[in-house]
């Protein structure tokens, strides 16, 4: 194709000819441009529409179905989100287990993420050490050895009974009474505070110095200087961990399943909406409700989502 | 560049893959291959597959590969594979879950195979009905155990407490029990476990009462009654301090490392008589298996030989005859008898049972003698449980944990028990 563009105006060749060939070279200049790029996406482009858009849609199909794994589908219309808003009071109580939990644990992490972030701005030495030691039960958190190890210190012999009983003090077994448990799974979450701190480390690198000389020349406290340019230039960043950590709350599932032996237990104290989904997806052959439920949940993240956006506009600052 | 094949290289080469192939298909294509799932632990595969070794010698080009999962991810695994006509060939299939399954047509009917390929003669009657769901058989049983109390005969000893009899009652085991507590020869060691959340134990008792778990025409077979005076029963077990708070009972995910016996938090526990020889395993202590206490001293025992597991067939198996005689090997071949034991419960055919039982060591003898020796506690099979109560199962253990944290009196318990089951039922 080289050859004939060259070649092309040298032979007089007809206007008409001519203009095919341009618009068939851009098209053509686009892809060869591009072409690599695309390359190197295919995995991606695969995975997204063969592992996350396609099961998606056969899922919200298989919502309006009864379809139980083994039999072939059959159409049942809305009937499985009429029993999820009216007859089922194990949708109610997942429900307030995830809420209790997405409402403790992002605010109690992003609080401990951000002071962390805050004592390894300052120049510490060794601090990549430091980073990356902080970060490390955000890569293990999710995993089961961890919840496991929860388990194993929360139990009521558990190592945090031992230190407490130090003080006289008998605790319970914290991980096995349901006034307790979901407290032991916010804790696990607050630790694995890695990556949202990470991410305020970045944002405080990006506030100017000079302003804080500027305020300190006032006369302006440490604690005013960090109420009065820390905080108001950093809620983009704390927006955007917020919204990612609420997301991350409402799909929470290891912990509690591990710790619960996939019960949700005791009395559905550690009944998240995920693992009550997985319940009833595979304990008791109701993929089409499970799916039901999964459609419902992705609304509910989409609410809380839709509102953080909402509301930024009124306590989000933009620096510009 | 060029590659350049002259003809008589392209003759040497294509001959040369030509024999390639054909070493290839002597060597490694099957005449059929079969793939077996079951759940359990390391020792269990390793006599499994040892059975599988044995069949491949006996059957060349045949080929097997075996895969076992833990009991709580089994089910996901399995209903996945079906879902996906991916179902292995032969499937270690549940009482609890073979209704659901041979229902639903994941399962291929036996019946036709009988007697010629599957010889299931001198198989115990009652216990081939086990595997029948509207009368054809989709499994074959594997084993026959029955539910029973485990006992640390060493922490009875110190405590100077005699072992329960067959004529224990509930009422005499819990004064035991809490004397056990009382004594204190152990620190945090309490007489038994909390059993109030065990189906087993529940359907024992509700047995000797004359009532079922459930009826044959999937219903609720006990009322309010029953369950209420279950629950204040254990009620008083956690009052005198018989049983372990409630708090450390729901540390038990039900299996066996977690259940309170082998976490040294009683001195008996409630599990299933072919698990012992796993028990015995994980506990230092010298264990043995007791039946379920009576209820009254003139009740009947509840017990029944349940057919622990089976192996059925995939419907989607395209080598269904393979599979079948696999099966029939499995269960009446008595060198596989040998190196399975009693590791799945006790054979269901009787001529294996002797060869087992010639060779069997100690540990191995003791749920032999239990479940063979239940006598008159052991009554008829009940129908398969219906779909549904594996979520029944659940619902009991969360009420029971309710009425032992103390949010709910025994009295509610026992009416939210029997409303939640019928609801459940309901839906199927």
């Amino acid at each position: 194709m080289n050859n004939a563009m060259r070649t092309m105006p040298a032979e007089a060749a007809t206007v008409e000819r001519y203009q095919g060939v341009v618009a068939d070279s851009r098209f053509k200049r686009l892809w060869n441009a591009n072409a690599p790029g695309y390359l190197f996406l295919l995995p991606w482009l695969l995975g997204f529409f063969g592992l996350t858009l396609g099961p998606a849609l056969i899922s919200l199909y298989l919502s309006f179905t009864d379809f139980d794994m083994l039999r072939s589908p059959g159409w049942v219309g809305a009937a499985n989100y009429v029993r999820i808003a009216t007859a089922d009071p194990k949708f109610a109580s997942a429900m307030s287990v995830t809420l209790t939990y997405v409402a403790l644990s992002v605010p109690f992490k992003l609080a401990f993420a951000l002071m962390v972030a805050l004592a390894l701005n300052r120049g510490v030495r060794g601090l990549p050490i430091y980073r990356a030691i902080f970060y490390l039960p955000s890569l293990l958190g999710a995993s089961v050895a961890i919840a496991v190890l929860w388990r194993q210190l929360f139990a009521g012999d558990g190592l945090v009974n031992a230190a407490l009983a130090q003080f006289g003090i008998q605790g319970p077994s914290w991980i096995s009474h349901p006034s307790y448990s979901i407290y032991t799974l916010v804790a696990l979450s607050v630790w694995q505070f890695g990556s949202p701190m990470i991410i305020f480390l970045a944002g405080l690198r990006q506030i100017p110095q000079d302003m804080y000389e500027a305020a300190s020349l006032d006369g302006a406290s440490k604690f005013r200087q960090f109420y009065k340019i820390t905080l108001p230039l950093l809620t983009p960043v704390i927006f955007f961990n917020a919204v990612v950590q609420t997301i991350d709350a409402f799909k929470a599932f290891t912990p509690a399943f591990i710790i619960s032996g996939g019960t949700g237990g005791p009395i559905n104290s550690t009944l998240f909406y995920t693992l009550y989904l997985y319940q009833e997806a595979f304990g008791n052959f109701r993929m089409g409700y499970a799916s039901a439920l999964a459609w419902i949940l992705v609304i509910i993240i989409a609410i809380f989502t839709a509102f953080s956006f909402l509301s930024s506009r009124y306590w989000v600052h933009y620096d510009d | 560049m060029t590659l350049r094949v002259s003809r008589r290289n392209f003759m040497a080469g294509g001959a040369t893959l030509l024999s390639l192939s054909a070493l290839g298909s002597s060597a490694f294509a099957q005449d059929a291959r079969l793939r077996l799932l079951w759940w359990g632990s390391q020792p269990r595969a390793d006599r499994t597959n040892k059975v599988s070794e044995l069949y491949k010698a006996k059957n060349p080009g045949i080929s097997i590969t075996g895969e076992f999962l833990g009991w709580g991810d089994y089910w996901p695994r399995l209903a996945t594979q079906v879902a996906g006509k991916n179902a292995p060939d032969v499937i270690q299939m549940d009482y609890r879950y073979i209704v659901e399954y041979a229902h639903r047509g994941a399962l291929a009917p036996l019946d036709s195979y009988m007697p010629s390929k599957l010889n299931l003669a001198d198989f115990d009657k009652a216990q081939i009905e086990g595997g029948s769901v509207d009368g054809h058989l989709y499994g074959v049983s594997l084993g026959a155990n029955s539910a029973a109390t485990m006992l640390n005969t060493i922490a009875f000893e110190e405590a100077g407490i005699d072992l329960p009899t067959k004529a224990t009652t509930w009422e005499e085991f819990g004064k035991m029990a809490a004397e056990l507590t009382k004594a204190g020869k152990r620190k945090g060691l309490f007489g038994m476990a909390d059993g109030s959340g065990g189906e087993p134990l529940f359907e024992n008792y509700l047995r000797q009462r004359g009532k079922a778990l459930y009826t044959a025409d999937a219903k609720v077979g006990f009322g309010v009654e029953e369950a209420t005076e279950w629950f204040d029963m254990w009620n008083k077990f956690r009052e005198n301090g018989a049983c372990v708070p409630p708090d450390i009972q729901a540390l038990d995910k039900n299996d066996i490392e977690t259940n309170t016996l082998t976490l040294g938090k009683s001195a008996a526990g409630f599990a299933h008589s072919n698990q012992f020889v796993a028990y015995q395993q994980m506990n230092k202590d010298k264990l043995t298996l007791a039946n379920h206490m009576r209820v009254t001293k003139d009740s009947k025992g509840g017990h029944y030989r349940k057919p622990s597991m089976f192996f059925s067939v995939s419907s989607q198996s395209k080598v269904v005859d393979q599979a079948v005689d696999y099966v029939n090997f499995f269960v009446t071949n008595p060198e596989a008898a040998l190196a399975l034991g009693v590791e799945r419960g006790i054979p269901e055919s009787a001529a294996m049972r002797e060869v087992v039982a010639a060779k069997l060591d100690a540990v191995g003898k003791v749920p032999l003698e239990y479940v063979s020796g239940l006598g008159d506690l052991a009554g008829k099979l009940p129908p398969p449980p219906p779909a549904g109560a594996g979520e029944g199962e659940l619902t009991l253990r969360n009420i029971s944990e309710q009425v032992g944290f103390g949010q709910l009196t025994a009295a509610d318990g026992g009416k939210q028990l029997v409303d939640e089951l019928t609801r459940i039922l309901a839906r199927g």
